[in-house]
């Protein structure tokens, strides 16, 4: 079989890649080692109930964002259902030792007024922030796409300082420093080892609006795969890549893990980046950079607990549009340490379908709960594989779900009635389903003492893309997607063609 | 503290490994680019590989861009060194 470009992995990075080629009238070649394509995003069902795993909400998709004009260039938005969370969405924050919720609206100015009306002595501080984040973002050519994409990406960057300290360098009260360093859950980094400027890539695309999904992160897939499918884009699951060819001139194809060949310039691998070590002839790379990809260290895993609850029209006003996060306070709200107990630790809660009733069964509504956590806990299960789970691994689960039900109810119930369980996943579960060592729910960490790889590899026509590269999170990875297909087509005159709709 | 010249063995050892150079062509004066065939994207694994063997972070952009030849880079590090 033969291709322009083969790509490995079919999360949101390899779509929005093939679906870039594709429009350009390249022949793709996507590989997926699970039965079903679309990684992170893709939906399972338990008690015929959707669950989406990793989509429940996304910024940047207002007219003009980067993820509007993505889905626009890559013909899908049409087929999508983007439903704005109205003005009144939010995160609600219960931070520990704060009693009422802290609103944390998806819009600056809104934000703003509600963390002033809280905290009135800590205006100059909150300003102070929110100016820091737009002022990062105005050069990040993501955000302000008027600006060219090369430069931003080229070369080597140094860090910056902590958030952490960043933070408490702006104000003393723990609290403040807690509401503001919460969308560190959205990318997993410790706020004492990110740096301000990658927070801001994350919160500010939150600050300017969230949306959902009419059919969550499935309809994403769905969409993708149509519109791939007119472009003769070819999906073969259940295999993986056994190894990618080279020879003196560069990538030449790859071999599955059932015997296929199939001839290629270009191989885009989406995964996390150790995994390519396995995959290239021995001398590949030169050691520095082996090591380097070897000791890439992880981002946070989740324990997600998904369940129902009653559809009355509170369980529906409560969670349609408003995510519930409990933080605990001051500057390094996360992670917590391993020996955090559950009930001590962030929890969110969040749904899978908003406004839309569950049609098959009306009177209850799915949520889902997401609590941080450490391959640590489940690492004396490494061996074990989906199927042969040890009956103490079954007894893990059970208490961490029993631990974070309580903590839960004892916090939303009086508005949710009880939560029923039907499935809870560990950093094992994220492991195995996702290919993501550790189980990292954001691929390889985006840290202060970390450079991540880049795009290009020395190898020409091998390419990395997804989350461990330029950024996490649906758009980080759908950028991601995009900056490899345009090392292929051309990175500036791609993006000059991609904004040009804004 | 380590001296001057095991500072500068230290670094053409760890280099000549990690990018599969030859020591002795890793004079003072050869350039990094033309001479060690070393490019852009061997820019971070350096700094990665540097960071490592002295531990200590190299924050210095401007410094580090105008890195050309193997002496620049002794000079460079040994800036960093701590003084005795």
């Amino acid at each position: 079989m033969k291709a322009d470009v083969v790509i490995i992995g079919s999360g949101i990075s390899g779509l929005t890649a093939a679906a870039i080629l594709a429009a350009k009238g390249r022949k793709v070649v996507i590989i997926e080692k699970q039965p079903r394509i679309g990684g992170a995003l893709k939906r399972f069902r338990r008690g015929n109930i959707p669950f989406d795993v990793g989509f429940h909400y996304t910024g940047c998709l207002g007219q003009g964002d980067i993820l509007h004009l993505l889905w626009h260039y890559c013909s899908v938005l049409h087929r999508l259902e983007v439903l704005p969370f109205p003005a009144e969405g939010h995160d609600r924050l219960y931070i520990n030792g704060y009693p009422p919720p802290v609103r944390a609206y998806f819009s600056y100015t809104r934000f703003t007024d509600e963390l002033k009306q809280h905290f009135p002595a800590e205006q100059g501080a909150i300003d102070q922030y929110f100016q820091k984040i737009e002022h990062i973002c105005r050069s990040i050519p993501f955000y302000n796409t008027k600006l060219p994409l090369t430069d931003f990406l080229q070369g080597y960057k140094p860090k910056g300082h902590p958030l952490s300290e960043f933070l408490e360098k702006i104000t003393d009260n723990r609290f403040l420093q807690a509401a503001l360093a919460n969308p560190a859950i959205l990318y997993g980094v410790p706020t004492d080892q990110v740096s301000i400027d990658v927070h801001a890539m994350v919160a500010h695309s939150y600050y300017t609006g969230a949306y959902g999904i009419a059919g969550g992160g499935q309809a994403i897939v769905d969409a993708f795969q149509a519109r791939l499918q007119e472009a003769d884009t070819e999906f073969l699951t259940d295999r993986a890549v056994a190894s990618i060819l080279v020879d003196d001139h560069g990538v030449t194809g790859i071999r599955t893990d059932r015997e296929e060949t199939i001839e290629s310039d270009y191989v885009i691998h989406t995964g996390h980046p150790s995994a390519l070590i396995d995959m290239v002839p021995d001398g590949c790379f030169r050691p520095a950079f082996r090591n380097r990809l070897i000791d890439l260290k992880n981002s946070i895993s989740m324990f997600a607990l998904f369940g129902t609850v009653s559809a009355t029209p509170g369980t529906k006003a409560f969670l349609d549009w408003t995510n519930h996060i409990s933080i605990p306070e001051g500057p390094n709200s996360f992670p917590p340490s391993l020996k955090t107990r559950s009930t001590q630790r962030s929890l969110m809660l969040t749904c899978t379908e908003r406004t839309a009733n569950n049609t098959l069964q009306p009177q209850i509504k799915s949520v889902i709960l997401l609590q941080p956590a450490f391959w640590e806990e489940v690492a004396h299960f490494h061996h074990c594989r989906k199927g042969n789970r040890p009956p103490a691994y079954s007894r893990l689960k059970h208490t961490i779900t029993e631990q974070m039900l309580q903590t839960a109810e004892k916090k939303w119930g009086d508005y949710l009635g009880p939560i029923r369980p039907l499935a809870m996943g560990t950093p094992l579960t994220f492991r195995d389903e996702l290919s993501a060592p550790e189980g990292c729910a954001y691929g390889a960490m985006h840290c202060l003492n970390q450079y991540n790889p880049r795009p290009r590899t020395r190898v020409p026509g091998l390419l990395l893309s997804g989350q461990s590269t330029l950024m996490t999170g649906i758009v980080g990875a759908s950028i991601s997607g995009m900056v490899s297909a345009g090392e292929i087509l051309g990175l500036e005159s791609l993006w000059q063609e991609i904004r040009r709709w804004s | 503290m380590m001296s001057e010249e095991e500072l500068r063995q230290k670094v053409v050892e760890v280099l000549a490994e990690e990018f599969e150079l030859d020591p002795d062509i890793m004079t003072p004066d050869a350039t990094l680019y033309d001479d060690l065939g070393l490019d852009s994207l061997d820019a971070v694994d350096m700094v990665v590989v540097l960071e490592k063997t002295f531990k200590m972070k190299l924050t210095d952009e401007t410094a580090l861009r105008s890195i050309r030849t193997m002496e620049d880079l002794f000079q460079f590090l040994l800036k960093l060194q701590p003084r005795a």
